[in-house]
């Protein structure tokens, strides 16, 4: 029934301070981790790069150890807008008909849909292959570069809110994909040339997806703290399934 | 599966969908944000199968038109074509290309079919709370929600034949308003797998008062 709640309704977003007497109803446990997916519960345990921390109940992932630290995410990022901004800068295909040429971009294309009357799809499409993945970048950067620093970044709360949210949008890799099945389906028509742009959205696939692969609980972690001091696991829970090598 | 696990719930702790931060909340009870994230902590996302049946009757609904009005046109010198999201599958298997006609199968005609069928069974299993294969299910869940985008292809094969191919009369393609529905088909089968909550999978026992 959240939805009743008035000044509740779009906390996804703007993440209100709870108030002293919420705090005092919760303690937090940074001694204890619990899945997402089942509500089991487990002793908090560090992570070696490579292992993977899988629930013993329903098999859900809880934790993957990152082989970055904060200043290895950082140079990833900053690479991944460099490559973004030579993907969508760049043709992604050349295309040549009798003598005419026609130089293709995820611009051309949008604007294209967009004059053609289909202004929901060309809005869908620049969204999730342009908008948002830029999104996702400039808010890691938002995050990162002050954490290297050793501050807190303005609006931090509301800008991991809205990276939680928008990483699910993001579709870099599924354009990807359609790029391929374009520049397939398309080759029958005429002859074309592949360009930069489409050498640089591959290589934003790969950044991405490197980045992404911790996922965002350890980055709160790192950004907002709380588990500073963990305390001996209860000994009465049994640890998650680590897949990989101990710590 | 007889082994019992410690669950949050009875521990007197929830954690944090967002952040993943655990609190203690001996008090438990309603409207508890979480005080690194101020997201709202829920044992279970309310009115969560209402929300997931809503949106997967919308992507049910909105899969007819998408299969049978044409995703685009094409104009060359011989006159005007309408191609389905079937016809262009045809043509890629035709043309010799059969890998990406599977995968384009695979993506924009049997993931659409299977993610909504998938998720009516979770709804059903969890509107009964029931206690059938539960490790599947939530398998089935992950699977869902990490294939859910990936429909999304078509969409962007369509809108990246208009840009490239736009040589007036010669040759050039228009989308056409199959498209739209099929988007919608994937942004709303997405909508219903972020609004199922895989922790309904796991039903407390029922001694355990519903929170």
């Amino acid at each position: 029934m959240a939805s009743h709640r008035g000044p509740l309704r779009w906390s996804w977003l703007r993440g209100p301070e709870p108030t002293a007497a919420e705090r005092g109803r919760c303690t937090p446990r940074p001694d204890l981790l619990v899945c997402n997916e089942c509500e089991a519960v487990y002793p908090r345990q560090a992570l070696a790069h490579d292992a993977v921390l899988r629930c013993r109940r329903c098999g859900a992932t809880l934790g993957r150890g990152h082989w970055l630290a904060v200043d290895g995410q950082l140079a990833l990022t900053v690479a991944a807008l460099v490559v973004f901004l030579i993907g969508s800068a760049s043709p992604i295909v050349t295309l040549e008909l009798r003598g005419i040429r026609s130089v293709a971009s995820l611009y051309e294309a949008t604007l294209l849909t967009w004059r053609s009357g289909e202004h929901l799809v060309a809005l869908l499409s620049a969204a999730t292959a342009f908008a948002f993945p830029l999104v996702v970048i400039v808010l890691r950067l938002w995050v990162l570069v002050p954490l290297l620093a050793g501050r807190r970044a303005p609006a931090l709360v509301p800008a991991m809110r809205l990276l939680r949210w928008v990483m699910r949008w993001s579709m870099v890799e599924v354009f990807m994909l359609g790029v391929l099945i374009a520049v397939v389906r398309g080759a029958g028509v005429t002859s074309l040339v592949l360009g930069p742009g489409i050498f640089a959205y591959a290589g934003l696939t790969l950044l991405l997806t490197a980045i992404q692969a911790s996922g965002l609980h350890e980055l709160w972690q790192q950004a907002l703290g709380f588990a500073d001091s963990p305390h001996a696991p209860p000994s009465a829970i049994a640890p998650a399934a680590c897949v990989g090598a101990p710590p | 599966m007889t082994q019992s696990y410690p669950t949050a719930r009875e521990l007197g702790l929830h954690g944090c969908e967002c952040c993943g931060l655990v609190l203690s909340t001996p008090e438990g009870g309603a409207w508890l944000r979480c005080p690194r994230c101020a997201f709202e902590l829920h044992h279970e996302k309310p009115m969560s199968l209402q929300r997931t049946s809503a949106w997967l009757l919308t992507a049910a609904l909105l899969y007819v038109p998408a299969n049978v009005l044409p995703v685009m046109a094409t104009q060359s010198v011989l006159g005007r074509d309408t191609h389905t999201l079937v016809g262009g599958i045809l043509e890629l298997w035709a043309s010799g290309s059969w890998e990406l006609a599977l995968i384009v199968f695979i993506a924009s005609i049997a993931v659409p079919l299977l993610k909504i069928a998938s998720l009516g069974l979770l709804t059903w299993t969890a509107h009964r709370r029931s206690r059938w294969r539960q490790r599947e299910r939530a398998g089935l869940y992950r699977l869902v929600e990490t294939v859910g985008h990936w429909s999304m292809l078509d969409v962007f094969v369509v809108v990246l034949l208009v840009g490239m191919v736009h040589f007036g009369v010669l040759a050039s393609v228009e989308p056409e308003a199959g498209l739209l529905a099929f988007g919608a088909v994937v942004v709303a089968t997405m909508l219903a797998s972020s609004s199922f909550d895989p922790r309904l999978i796991w039903p407390q026992s029922p001694s355990d008062e519903r929170a």
